[in-house]
């Protein structure tokens, strides 16, 4: 718990907010900006709405989103000494990787009830859509959070040992594309990368790429199992890892 | 044009896998551009609307890929004088802030022409060689998107290396980036005048092609527009320059 403190701590004015709250809400204005400009509402009322915004989104922008919280988060490690006093302190490696894959997942989450509430305003006021936004989207959503924590773990992996805020983020954008064509090619075999994962989550219920259309059980397992499977491999892997680092000169 | 530090600016890319991000950005574009030949049905090998199938993946292609890479281009190279505090050093060896700059500009600039003109080749290559398009290619339009599109690409960098000088926190560099990108899919679908307000609209106002009810048709690419974004963009990179040169290092 003092870890994931001192991570919260030093996430005070990191600027993480333009991330978390400018990306979806941008998202959802320009996914609704060529219906705006036309006029009118959407064909499929509330499902065009979110398919606009959020089958997009679980393409790319989620997973580029995730890669520049973790670079920002590991980012005060590589300056100065800080290296060093990570090395040195008292602080168990495994208390480290996992307070700094829950922050990037904490603050992706808070960016998915961005784009919730963002999606619900825009076809409340933008478009004057009758009744809710469908609970299925709602559900889609805290499962989006939960299905983040792979690719949050795996980021925050590839920005503790690169030291360029950058290259993690074109790695993101990289990863993501080969992992939309895998989905669409192999299917839920795919889901063994962290990024088709957030994709195919981002994607339930749209029936766009590779989705049916309607979410059943059978759709939903394999997400979780690979869930799992993924954030436990990925903390053990960091853990190792760092474990076998040392401070630099 | 200051010789030594352009060619010192290679130098520089050494580890900074320049090769690798530039063959990623060639090969999603190349990747694009032969998914949009072959997923589509409609398309007959000999007409020669199956050229514009192969300009319409390209025309999305470059503007999906092409706004973030380039930012993590610019961050990359940039960021090392803020680690390193290369501004002072360079400064006192005569080479002045904005003069630096101008010198990545060079170096990359120089990378990114070469990058534009081999995808836009390759594409030529895999449509006469791979897929067998019998009518020639309409190479006026072809050479033409190429240099629009490398024009647009100029610009977006010449903006991130500014940025990325400017501000030492690289989050502002990269979160524009993955804004510009959305910027750049987006603006295909809203009307032109929207298109002209930021740089990576213009992307959208260099498509050379797109799906019209059942073929592919060509469009005509705005010059104009991207010539006075170029002229624009060429003085303000000039001004901002000399004002970094202005700079207590």
């Amino acid at each position: 718990m003092g870890a994931f403190n001192a991570e919260l701590l030093k996430l005070k004015r990191s600027l993480s907010w333009p991330v978390v709250v400018l990306l979806p809400v941008s998202l959802v204005l320009m996914g609704a900006a060529t219906q705006l400009a036309q006029g009118g509402q959407p064909d499929d009322g509330w499902h065009t709405v979110w398919v606009q915004s959020v089958g997009f989104y679980g393409l790319f922008p989620l997973a580029t989103g995730i890669a520049i919280i973790g670079s920002l988060v590991w980012r005060c490690e590589h300056r100065g000494s800080n290296w060093n006093a990570l090395m040195s302190g008292p602080t168990p490696t495994l208390h480290i990787v996992v307070a700094k894959g829950l922050v990037i997942a904490g603050l992706t989450a808070i960016m998915q009830v961005v784009l919730l509430i963002s999606v619900i305003l825009m076809g409340k006021l933008g478009f004057g859509l009758p009744g809710m936004l469908p609970g299925q989207y709602v559900g889609i959503t805290v499962l989006l959070a939960l299905m983040a924590l792979p690719i949050a773990f795996l980021q925050s992996a590839l920005s503790m040992l690169i030291r360029s805020f950058a290259a993690p983020i074109a790695v993101a954008l990289v990863a993501s594309g080969i992992s939309v064509v895998a989905l669409n090619v192999v299917g839920d075999a795919a889901l063994a990368s962290p990024y088709a994962l957030v994709t195919r989550t981002a994607l339930l219920g749209t029936g766009t790429f590779s989705d049916p259309g309607s979410v059943t059980a059978g759709d939903l397992i394999p997400i979780l199992a690979a869930a799992v499977f993924l954030v436990l491999a990925l903390v053990v892997a960091s853990t190792v890892i760092l474990e076998r680092r040392d401070t630099r000169v | 044009m200051n010789a030594p530090a352009v060619i010192n600016e290679f130098a520089k890319m050494r580890h900074l896998k320049v090769g690798v991000f530039g063959l990623a950005m060639v090969v999603a574009v190349v990747a694009l551009a032969l998914f949009a030949l072959v997923s589509n049905p409609d398309v007959d090998l000999g007409d020669s609307s199956a050229w514009n199938a192969l300009l319409a993946g390209m025309s999305l292609g470059i503007p999906l890929v092409s706004p973030l890479l380039l930012a993590v281009l610019a961050s990359r190279q940039t960021d090392m004088e803020h680690q390193g505090n290369g501004w002072l050093l360079q400064a006192t060896s005569g080479l002045t802030p904005g003069g630096l700059c101008r010198a990545k500009f060079m170096a990359l600039g120089l990378v990114v022409a070469v990058l534009t003109v081999v995808q836009s080749l390759l594409v030529l290559l895999a449509g006469k060689v791979l897929a067998g398009i019998l009518p020639p290619a309409p190479l006026g339009h072809w050479a033409g998107f190429t240099l629009c599109m490398l024009a647009v690409n100029l610009v977006v960098l010449a903006m991130h290396i500014l940025i990325s000088a400017k501000v030492e926190n690289q989050l502002v560099a990269l979160g524009i980036g993955v804004l510009g990108t959305l910027l750049a899919v987006f603006s295909q679908g809203l009307p032109p005048v929207a298109a002209h307000l930021t740089p990576w609209g213009y992307y959208s106002l260099a498509l050379a092609a797109d799906y019209d009810v059942s073929e592919y048709v060509t469009l005509p690419l705005a010059y104009p527009s991207i010539a006075a974004l170029t002229l624009v963009a060429a003085l303000l990179f000039t001004v901002f320059t000399s004002r970094f040169d202005r700079q207590e290092a």
